[in-house]
């Protein structure tokens, strides 16, 4: 399908073409004819030999030549007539190759000869061979296949073909088959932990000098841009799945109110609200925790759940949004608290905790490894308590610890980092890469501005990449540093590059919801708490006007009750199934109405 | 371990002052392409000669690489079109733009009428022959004498093996890519006699053995395993609606395999992104119902960003601009358009956090065994754009028209290149997915601001899952589902 037709550069004399085509033409009837007669006599064999030199596309004839090939060895015994016989398939394929170097049928049959393990395989010739094809086209990925099956079948240390790509990349750097086998190469000895390969980081230090040096001899071209994505894949991100928030807190103090519905007054529902509670017909308190790629595998006994109140026998965890496979970013448990005596003022205490567990999983099957423990507690309230003596209309909640806070809100907090991290050796990692990282930033500041997309946009995702290691770490207002020159970036390349405009809006959708949100004065401008005629006071967050064109950072919105998206350029709805549906419905829904 | 890269011209890491080039050649396309004027062309820096490693010592500059070289060229071509473009009076311009319909289908039926004897190479490929001057007349809404469609049902009847499957020609062994190419001309013929040509049983029969182990399907007996094998068999599978369970079968976990760290698809594992597997790998997934297993936005990246300064699309990274592909990533965008859905829900994920593609213990295949598999790809076609197009729809359309087509009719990989038929088949099917793209409902009528050039320049639109007019792709899909 996507062999091109090899027209002759020029017309040719159209007689000598059509003679040609006549012969061609007639050799093709001939080895069909000998194909389905079964005849593999050394004669016909030269009629496929002859067919495939002029025609490598024939298949018919490169499955002719295999059973034929297969016919006439069961007649050989000595080990030099079956040399002799594989040597005239390697010269048919090694002809067809000439004649057209991305032949699917003729490289396919070298494998396939090779894969008869019946004699040596010369080593010197197979390498040779691809070195002239890729000295010709070094793109050709037939040619890189082969170069990985042969490796491959004969046991080539990959530290050797690594030397290889090396030598092709000093040739031209612009080579990005070979970047791109590099990267292969340096996973599987990286997994492997290969002898001079067991440190992740001192293999990554040298290729960011090696690809940053390409990248500085010239910034326009784009093989080495490509590699620095996948260097930068490899370091940003890590290796385990990680809880990155959840709610409610750890530490916090709930106040659970109920509402009593003025139109209802039989057979009221309990409504839960204070600051941070949740405003739930049922009388259920959820539990959400999220994570920083999709996991599954959350059970009673991989995460466990201890409560003085009385919970129901079987705590099941859900995942919302899920996938076909069953992973998903968030899972939520539903506490029922609608039974407990309100005018008590005793306090319960919930206590989740996830241990080293084996069950938890990501879709690329890391397990989780952080264990956590956190706990919250609440205690009933009336309602009548806290419309008395509280104003709340105009006050924003409060969600750090650490802030002070307003005398009269119960003292609960949201914490967007709401887990300290502490295994040593993540931290660790985390230090490393963000020095990793801080180097590469520095140097990429230095490239002169030549308005290069490649450079602004490596540079920006270089910036989010930080900006991802800080929120791991407890420092979250440095992260608006980063997001503050990462958008800055966005905003010229959509200038620059207007073909990509849309990609470039999203990408600052998502920098602009980070930086609005990531630390308490900036987020605290778009948060109120609103006082509806029978409701309990819901947490109200207000993302208007902002040219968003895509939601992100949605784990940080765990506590909002009331959320505004209105005056965006959203450009779907449809994709966002908020997964806290249970908390913003009445007003989400609302929205999804207007069509936004 | 690391070695230097010797062979530039040397500077130290530490002093970090990168060359003065000067600009980029070409300034990027401006949002409207017909809007701003071309910058002056930077003369083209001699090509690189004899053994860099040489006289790398003494370059100044840096040397440009063999690519550099050639992207420059191209480069420089483009522009030269496009500044005269710009340079125009309006009428002209309008007349610059305008599809050659006349011109392309006198070449496509002509080709059609007799295969001129240089085709020779293609002796093995002659279904395909047929798909692209057929799929090509049917963009350009020519219908074909009857006596030509008979004619080619006739031959296609003959490419038929005996225990199903079509090969490249009469008596040649049957292959997965022949047969999506034969299927796919009888589909856009249209006729009861074309479509109840093909024995759909034997058909069946053929598949189930051109099946591996692994799930994945190889291109004939004895042929090589890749992504255009699963798409072909998967394609032609729901199209005539034989598709189910037994086929399915592992196909979307190694199509799933294939997606590389650049988010597109490779032809076979640890291979590099490419444009027309990426768009295999693509629709087959999306026929098989199981397209979350593929990590989507590095998808929609890889793809969005392969369409260059030129306007048109590259195959791959760093690889030169080529018409074909306006068709196979034009229309893997266009198939994200309808996916978004999709791609948010895995967008969730925090942006940063390396998101490995989907789940290898997933059994979607056997708990989907009592699915329609066909309507999968009639339900898609009913999808609206989710969102608007996520690469420059115009701009494509301007490189096709300007840079594509050839003055006697047909379409080329770029200037200075050939016209022929793969050409004109992929080029004209790219220019009918970018004039549609814009839309929200995917055969409504695209606005003229959507069309580059006069209005008349539309051609009909396709289903691009299967890559057939979207009308006679309805034809074909009432015929087998009523079978």
């Amino acid at each position: 399908m996507h062999g091109r037709p090899r027209r002759p550069d020029k017309p040719e004399d159209a007689a000598a073409a059509e003679a040609k085509a006549a012969k061609l033409r007639d050799l093709q009837t001939q080895v069909l004819r000998n194909h389905h007669s079964h005849t593999y006599s050394k004669e016909a064999l030269g009629l496929s030999f002859k067919l495939l030199e002029l025609n490598p596309e024939a298949y018919t004839a490169w499955n002719y030549r295999k059973l034929a090939f297969q016919h006439n060895l069961g007649e050989l015994s000595e080990l030099e007539a079956i040399k002799s016989s594989i040597d005239d398939e390697l010269r048919v394929v090694e002809l067809a190759l000439r004649q057209n170097p991305k032949s699917y049928g003729a490289w396919y049959h070298r494998k396939w000869l090779l894969n008869q393990k019946l004699a040596p395989v010369d080593f010197k010739r197979e390498f040779g061979l691809l070195d002239k094809l890729l000295k010709v086209d070094a793109r050709n990925f037939h040619g890189w296949n082969y170069r990985r099956f042969l490796a491959k079948f004969m046991g080539v240390p990959e530290e050797e073909e690594l030397k290889y790509t090396m030598d092709k990349i000093s040739d031209n750097f612009s080579n990005y088959s070979a970047w791109h086998n590099r990267s292969i190469l340096l996973s599987n000895l990286l997994t492997q932990q290969k002898k001079g390969f067991e440190s992740k980081q001192k293999i990554f230090s040298e290729e960011f000098e090696l690809v940053t040096q390409a990248l500085f001899t010239d910034p326009s071209d784009q093989s080495g841009w490509f590699y620095h994505l996948w260097l930068l894949a490899q370091t940003s991100s890590p290796e385990n799945p990680q809880l990155i928030a959840l709610w409610p807190s750890n530490g916090a103090k709930l106040s659970l109110s109920s509402v009593r519905e003025a139109n209802d007054k039989q057979n009221t529902p309990f409504s839960f609200s204070s600051i941070c509670c949740y405003s739930l017909k049922e009388g259920i308190l959820p539990i959400v925790l999220f994570f920083n790629e999709p996991v599954k595998g959350l059970t009673p006994s991989s995460v466990s759940l201890n409560s003085d109140l009385v919970v129901g026998k079987d705590i099941q965890w859900r995942p919302l949004s899920v996938t076909n496979s069953g992973h998903s970013n968030c899972w939520v448990t539903y506490l029922e608290v609608s039974n407990l005596e309100y005018c008590s003022s005793q306090q319960f205490s919930v206590e989740i905790s996830i241990p080293n567990t084996d069950d938890i999983v990501s879709r690329s099957g890391s397990i989780y490894n952080c264990p956590v423990n956190f706990t919250f507690t609440f205690e009933p309230n009336n309602i009548d308590s806290i419309t008395k003596d509280t104003d709340l209309i105009h006050d924003p909640i409060s969600w750090d610890c650490s802030e002070p806070l307003p005398s009269h809100v119960k003292p609960s907090c949201i914490h967007f980092d709401q887990l300290k991290i502490t295994n040593a050796l993540i931290q660790e990692e985390s230090k490393w890469h963000l020095e990793r990282l801080s180097d590469e930033l520095d140097l990429f500041r230095e490239l002169p501005d030549d308005n290069s997309k490649f450079a602004k946009l490596t540079l920006a995702r270089l910036l989010l990449a930080c900006a991802a290691i800080k929120s791991r770490g407890s420092s979250l207002i440095e992260r608006r540093g980063y997001c503050e020159e990462a958008l800055g970036l966005f905003n010229d390349l959509i200038c620059l590059d207007p073909s990509h405009k849309r990609y470039y809006e999203d990408e600052r959708s998502l920098v602009l919801m980070d930086q609005l949100t990531c630390n308490m004065e900036s987020f605290m401008k778009y948060c109120s708490v609103q006082v509806l005629p029978n409701l309990a006071p819901l947490n109200h967050v207000q993302l208007c006007r902002l040219s968003l064109t895509r939601i992100g950072f949605v784990e940080r919105l765990l506590w909002v009750q009331m959320l505004d998206l209105s005056h965006n350029n959203l450009r779907s709805i449809e994709g966002y199934t908020f997964p806290y549906a249970v908390t913003l419905y009445v007003y989400f829904k609302h929205l999804v109405k207007q069509g936004l | 371990m690391v070695r230097r890269l010797s062979l530039r011209s040397p500077r130290t890491l530490r002093a970090r002052r990168p060359p003065q080039r000067g600009p980029p050649p070409l300034p990027p396309p401006p949002t409207a392409p017909m809007d701003s004027p071309s910058q002056p062309q930077q003369p083209l820096p001699p090509p690189a000669e004899g053994g860099p490693a040489e006289d790398s010592e003494a370059a100044e500059l840096p040397q440009l690489t063999v690519t550099q070289v050639e992207q420059m060229k191209v480069e420089a071509k483009v522009a030269d079109i496009y500044r005269v473009l710009f340079g125009a009076a309006p009428h002209t311009k309008s007349l610059m733009l305008e599809l050659w319909r006349d011109q392309h289908i006198e070449y496509l039926t002509g080709g059609l009428k007799h295969l001129g004897p240089s085709f020779h190479v293609l002796d093995a490929n002659r279904p395909w022959l047929c798909y692209w001057m057929v799929h090509s007349l049917a963009l350009l809404d020519e219908t074909l004498d009857e006596d030509v469609e008979d004619y080619i049902v006739d031959f296609l009847s003959r490419c038929q093996d005996k225990d199903g499957g079509y090969g490249g020609g009469p008596r040649q062994l049957p292959h997965l890519a022949t047969t999506y190419a034969a299927v796919n001309t009888l589909v856009t013929i249209g006729s009861e006699r074309a479509l109840s040509s093909i024995n759909r049983d034997n058909l069946y029969k053929f598949m189930l053995q051109m099946k591996d182990t692994s799930g994945a399907f190889r291109m004939h007996e004895g042929g090589e395993i890749d992504v255009r094998a699963c798409y072909t068999a998967i394609s032609v599978a729901s199209l005539v609606n034989i598709l189910d369970g037994a086929l399915a079968k592992g196909v979307g976990n190694y199509i799933r395999r294939c997606q590389t760290y650049e988010g597109g698809i490779s032809g076979e594992p640890y291979a590099e992104a490419h444009g027309g597997y990426t768009f295999c790998g693509l629709a087959a997934m999306i026929l098989l119902n199981e397209v979350d297993k593929l990590d989507l936005p590095s998808l929609t990246g890889w793809v969005a960003f392969r369409q260059g300064v030129e306007c048109g699309f590259q195959g791959r990274t760093n690889k030169l601009v080529d018409g074909c592909y306006s068709f196979w990533q034009g229309a893997a965008v266009a198939l994200i358009q309808k996916l978004i859905t999709v791609v948010d829900e895995q967008l969730k994920s925090s942006y940063s956090s390396k998101r490995p593609p989907g789940d290898g213990a997933c059994a979607t295949s056997s708990s989907t065994e009592a699915m329609y598999y066909a309507k999968f790809g009639f339900d898609f076609i009913k999808k609206s754009n989710q969102i608007g197009p996520l690469f420059h729809n115009v701009a494509l359309q301007q490189y096709i028209l300007l840079c594509a087509q050839v003055l006697e009719g047909g379409l080329r990989d770029k200037p200075g290149k050939n016209r022929d038929h793969y050409h004109s088949c992929y080029c004209l099917s790219g220019l009918s997915v970018s004039q549609y793209s814009a839309m929200v409902d995917s055969d409504a009528c695209p606005l003229p601001q959507h069309v580059l050039g006069p209005y008349s320049n539309l051609l009909e639109p396709i289903h691009p899952l299967y890559n057939v007019v979207l009308d006679k792709y309805h034809t074909a899909y009432e015929f087998f589902s009523s079978e």
